[in-house]
């Protein structure tokens, strides 16, 4: 009884494995090329905001610091990525896709 | 053995053993992936460009962007000297060079922090030679640029139908961005109503009325002029308009035909043994075919589908950076070379079906050829769609798969040109694009297709082996065996020079014969064909010298990899070069 009910579960996983490859390969085909350029162009927005909010950081003052100060505790937590992604080496080859 | 469906299974042989045998035996001689290092995509993950990806995305990704144009025209130019050196050359060259360069391009990337070719020419060769490198690829996009315009102008001008399908095509694009992006639509949903609206595209680009037949001049010799413009404007949105609204989802939608496409072909070149469909080509005609001898045209003809250094860019810009594990590496790099392989055999077998005179027949719109050869192959299960509706969709596909790529390269170019020319007019974005469009279409409306496409393999080419010398030159510096891609290297740098040297050379000979090699009407314009001899002989001569250049400095740069010289890190650009 249970090597049946084994025997259906490896079965079913064999299953479910093959479906993920193919979703896998279906949506990297026709979708991952179009998500990573979506969030690129939403990385590109956020270190615009970024800059807005906290260009007096930079010596930049876009904002009004009063302004400024009412939107940093939203800030303050992508502060790090921000300056991970901005500092990034890049490159032109970087950019074909 | 008369039939294709016999070498496209050798071809199959060739390739498993190429990835079970010398491709596993190359993984433990040479990168000796380890699962438990950290990839770049752990180690900085930021969510957008680093960040690890399944291996089977990561294939379809990698597959998708490496497969053009290029294994479908290919064989066509290598068929001038029958379709066996055409056939070894894919099979060989893929074995022994293609998914070896892509595999190690990934992996030249990961374990150079996820760097791509910019700065890893710039380590290794210094500032020269990435500006060098930056040249080069400036004429590269260029020329594929050129190649593909004139490509997609011939097709809407021999196939009536199609220009109304692509724009079909590009028109449910853009509604599935607004659907997707602006109604947020579900992907589900959204791609249903594409499909239908992209069957209809396809139904309308049969009926008459949509059938537009241009004929401009005598024998309707400006229509290349007229498309070529007309596609121009479309490439100027292209590269101007965010993506998310324009490109993207174009390409989202052209994926499913074009796959389709491939699909179908390379069943119908598979059940060939049933459905009757036999050889109909010579397998070899000669050495000396009519753009050169077959050493070395025959190995820039077919260029990705047997090696290409398009490939060596996308595997180092994109996927490289999302990679889950090293040993994911091998399926992804050489896994979906080895596939498009498969695309450049079936490409093959759709043009070994037709006999000489079908190919001649079509004068000089026998480029056509495959879009025939497709539907003789498929017919015996897509016959339902009936000739007209068969030929419509596979030039249609034809199209798809040089416009969405062609969108891409008109915009890399306007960002290649941003790099170079900095805050000068040239590097304005309407400016970038303008100058990225109105060279190729000049070059497109003069340069007849044989003599562009000889020459973007020839770049394409060179630029492959470029990148199998960073490759090298990596191996070499961290002490592994570097002679597996050396050899493949220095064979391809050395053959393709030769290429783009025979290409300059011949149209040099033709203009000192007092000939021109510029296409008609222009040709009746003496002083406008004889500048634009020059200028091609010029595109040649700089291609060489830029490769030379470029190849040179990576040999140097092994020689201080192996004399342990060269440095581990990246170096400040000295003041002289």
């Amino acid at each position: 009884m249970f090597g049946k009910k084994k025997g259906e579960t490896e079965a079913g996983q064999e299953k479910k494995g093959l479906m993920t490859i193919l979703k896998g390969v279906l949506y990297g085909m026709a979708s991952h090329g179009n998500v990573t350029a979506a969030l690129r162009t939403r990385m590109h927005l956020e270190h615009l905001f970024m800059f807005i909010t906290l260009g007096d950081m930079l010596g930049i003052p876009v904002l009004p610091p009063y302004y400024s100060l009412r939107i940093l505790p939203y800030a303050v937590p992508n502060i790090e990525s921000w300056k991970q992604r901005v500092f990034r080496e890049r490159d032109f080859t970087d950019a074909i896709y | 053995m008369n039939s294709p469906a016999f070498f496209v299974l050798l071809a199959l042989v060739g390739y498993a053993i190429a990835y079970w045998g010398y491709g596993k035996w190359f993984d433990r001689t040479v990168w000796k992936p380890d699962p438990k290092r950290t990839t770049p995509a752990h180690m900085y993950t930021d969510g957008v460009e680093y960040f690890p990806v399944s291996k089977y995305v990561l294939w379809g990704y990698q597959y998708k962007s490496i497969a053009a144009l290029g294994p479908i025209l290919g064989p066509f130019v290598a068929l001038q000297y029958g379709w066996a050196p055409a056939l070894a050359w894919i099979i060989l060259g893929n074995f022994f060079i293609g998914w070896l360069q892509d595999y190690g391009a990934i992996m030249l990337s990961v374990r150079n922090q996820g760097r791509s070719f910019g700065p890893i020419t710039y380590e290794f060769t210094g500032n020269t030679g990435r500006a060098t490198l930056l040249g080069f690829i400036l004429f590269y996009l260029l020329i594929i640029s050129a190649t593909f315009i004139f490509l997609i102008a011939r097709f809407w001008n021999i196939f009536p139908g199609a220009f109304a399908a692509t724009m079909g095509i590009i028109l449910t694009g853009v509604i599935v961005g607004q659907l997707m992006y602006r109604v947020r639509l579900g992907v589900g949903i959204t791609t249903l109503i594409a499909f239908v609206l992209m069957i209809a595209s396809f139904w309308i680009g049969t009926l008459e009325p949509f059938q537009w037949k241009v004929s401009l001049g005598e024998n309707g010799a400006y229509n290349i002029l007229f498309w070529s413009t007309l596609l121009a404007v479309f490439l100027y949105l292209a590269s101007i308009l965010p993506l998310p609204f324009f490109i993207q989802p174009i390409n989202y939608v052209s994926f499913f035909p074009a796959f389709a496409a491939v699909i179908f072909i390379l069943l119908g070149a598979l059940i060939t043994p049933f459905t009757g469909v036999t050889l109909a080509q010579p397998a070899f005609k000669g050495f000396m075919g009519t753009s050169g001898p077959m050493y070395p045209i025959l190995f820039v003809s077919i260029a990705c589908g047997a090696i290409s250094g398009w490939h060596s860019l996308v595997s180092s810009s994109s996927t490289a950076k999302q990679l889950d594990v090293e040993t994911d590496a091998h399926p992804i790099g050489a896994g979906a070379m080895l596939s498009e392989g498969l695309l450049a055999l079936a490409s093959l077998a759709a043009y070994m079906v037709l006999s000489q005179e079908e190919i001649q027949a079509l004068g000089s719109n026998n480029v056509a050829s495959w879009v025939y050869g497709a539907t003789l192959l498929t017919r015996p299960f897509l016959g339902w769609m009936g000739e007209n509706g068969m030929q419509l969709f596979y030039a249609t596909v034809l199209v798809i798969f040089a416009i969405t790529v062609q969108a891409l390269i008109t915009r890399f170019w306007r960002l290649v040109s941003a790099e170079v020319f900095g805050d000068s007019i040239l590097g304005q974005k309407h400016v970038a694009t303008l100058v990225g469009l109105l060279v190729p279409l000049v070059f497109a409306n003069t340069g007849t297709w044989s003599n562009l496409w000889l020459y973007f393999g020839g770049s394409n080419q060179l630029l492959a082996g470029l990148a199998l010398m960073l490759i090298t030159i990596h191996l070499a510096r961290v002490k592994e065996p570097s002679q597996f891609t050396l050899v493949p290297a220095v064979f391809m740098i050395v053959t393709t020079l030769a290429a783009i040297a025979w290409q300059a050379y011949d149209f040099y000979r033709t203009v000192v014969s007092g000939g021109t090699k510029v296409m008609a009407p222009w040709d009746q314009y003496k002083t406008f064909a004889l500048t634009m001899d020059i200028i091609f002989i010029g595109v040649g001569v700089v291609l060489f010298v830029l490769g030379l250049r470029m190849a040179l400095m990576t040999l140097r740069a092994y020689r201080a990899a192996r004399a342990g010289t060269l440095g581990t890190a990246p170096t400040a650009a000295t003041g002289d070069d």
